[in-house]
């Protein structure tokens, strides 16, 4: 799966989630903390996207996913 | 063969604290209060342990018993994630001070929040399986808080207390669904107790585990039950409560996984199926090893508050319980009229409106010796009397166990009279 594609349907989840925020911050180098996602809403991201894309990773292969550019890696991974 | 809970109770301490308070007091983004969906926490005072609040929680389902039904409760198990002693349990104490018969089984149990469901779920079992007809076993879910400043977040979602459960043959509170479960568990360090006086948790390993315990669970449930539906088979759901706020995610993942519905969707069936299990956990926070049944009392005591059934009409209640470490269930069982009227003798609103409310020095000044509650010391006197100014404020309707510290190892203990 195209890696742009995943990023495009991340982001499309992280806006839906966090509805206030501004498009262009959510970029391959930052984090979902840092765009003030807590931990309810990036379970909900990752959770939401999984679903989008039609992948089952196990949640708690999550843990280690600190950045936007290494969820992304992970679901390309599994994709 | 009828199994399951015929009386529950919980007891969450003569002290709170207003969320908010705390929230200001330790400088924390006010914005993230709403994720939460917290309103108080419940705050141990330095003469309760796990031993008074499991006896406390337990005395009035015992006092209930006549002397030939107290015969009967032929298992004590207390579930906790306090314990004093390598080898002493828990159990040993309330044994005593429950007065309950020699002729018992006495034993302690651990494995987290999950640890009260597990000895549960056996003591059901064995009331069911007909070895000691007419059989009694009280479970006891029991546990102190350890946080302070160091855990940020989750120190105002971090309740006190515990919960008792009695199983036996009529069961008037929980009729539960013999061979209906589900479980999943895996090595994880998601939270963890390494000693007497601190926590350690990573919140986003512990919440990942929680979901993902909460998917794998239902799967199991429905392979063991056929035609199980999340949507549709459960008119009601009592989960552990972290803290409200996290139980919502979890229904809503749910509901996006095994029934396809939209998060607006979901908004609807959550106020319906699941709000009247969060009103005490968001007053008491997260009871640990008792926290799904103090969901299940706050379930029971708000029946069709929010358009769900009535307490006339009989309906089923999905459980889910979660403990770090990690092991999880998701069973269920039926409730209805007696259910309702069983526990209201419990009155539990009473007991949670009668707290003192504590100011954020107040709060602050007690947790130094709240941190030691669990410190085997040799020989430690506490003063109960220091705090009346508390004990003044709380409105306190029976007599109540209090730790007065421990003389040569042993914990000693004396009856508060409310008088």
């Amino acid at each position: 799966m195209n890696e742009d594609v995943i990023f495009e349907t991340v982001k499309r989840n992280v806006l839906e989630v966090l509805p206030d925020l501004e498009p262009d911050r959510v970029t391959m180098t930052g984090t979902l903390t840092d765009l003030g996602a807590n931990s309810v809403d990036r379970a909900d991201v990752v959770t939401m996207t999984m679903e989008d894309l039609g992948l089952v990773v196990p949640i708690a292969e999550f843990r280690d996913v600190h950045d936007i550019a290494s969820l992304v890696d992970l679901l390309k991974r599994q994709a | 063969m009828s199994a399951g809970i015929e009386a529950l109770n919980v007891y969450c301490g003569l002290a709170q604290i207003p969320v908010r308070s705390l929230f200001e007091g330790r400088g924390l983004d006010l914005d993230r209060m709403g994720n939460l969906m917290m309103r108080n926490r419940s705050v141990g005072l330095p003469f309760e342990d796990p031993v008074t609040n499991a006896v406390n929680a337990a005395v009035p389902i015992v006092d209930r018993l006549d002397p030939a039904e107290r015969d009967r409760v032929e298992i004590l198990i207390t579930s906790t994630e306090s314990g004093l002693d390598y080898s002493k349990s828990v159990a040993s104490y309330v044994h005593e001070y429950l007065g309950l018969p020699r002729s018992c089984r006495v034993v302690e149990v651990k494995q987290a929040c999950y640890a009260a469901t597990a000895a549960v779920q056996m003591a059901v079992a064995y009331v069911a399986s007909g070895v000691s007809p007419g059989a009694k076993a009280l479970v006891i879910a029991t546990d102190v808080a350890l946080v302070d400043e160091r855990a940020q977040y989750a120190e105002p979602a971090t309740g006190a207390g515990a919960a008792a459960v009695l199983v036996g043959e009529d069961p008037r509170v929980l009729d539960v669904d013999l061979g209906a479960f589900g479980n999943h568990s895996y090595e994880t360090l998601d939270s963890a107790r390494p000693s007497p006086s601190f926590d350690i948790a990573d919140s986003d390993r512990s919440l990942f585990a929680y979901l993902d315990c909460l998917t794998n669970c239902f799967e199991d449930y429905r392979s063991r039950v056929e035609g199980a539906d999340f949507a549709t088979t459960f008119d009601y759901l009592a989960m552990h409560t972290p803290f409200a706020g996290m139980v919502k995610a979890a229904h809503r993942k749910l509901m996006r996984e095994f029934t396809g519905t939209a998060p607006a969707e979901a908004e609807e069936d959550f106020t319906r199926r699941v709000l009247p299990s969060l009103a005490y956990p968001s007053a008491v926070g997260n009871l640990c090893s008792g926290s799904v049944y103090l969901a299940l009392c706050s379930l029971i005591d708000h029946l069709g508050d929010a358009g769900g059934p009535q307490p006339d009409d009989r309906a089923r209640v999905g459980l889910y319980s979660y403990g770090s470490g990690c092991s999880s269930e998701f069973f269920s069982g039926l409730v209805d009229r007696r259910s309702a009227e069983e526990l209201a003798a419990m009155r539990i609103p009473d007991h949670l409106a009668g707290r003192c409310a504590l100011t954020f020095e107040e709060y602050a000044g007690l947790l130094p010796a709240n941190l030691r509650c669990l410190v085997p010391d040799q020989d430690r006197r506490i003063d109960v009397e220091a705090y009346e100014g508390i004990l003044d404020r709380a409105r306190i309707d029976r007599d109540l166990l209090v730790n007065t510290g421990t003389k040569d190892y042993h914990r000693t203990y004396e009856w508060l009279s409310y008088e």
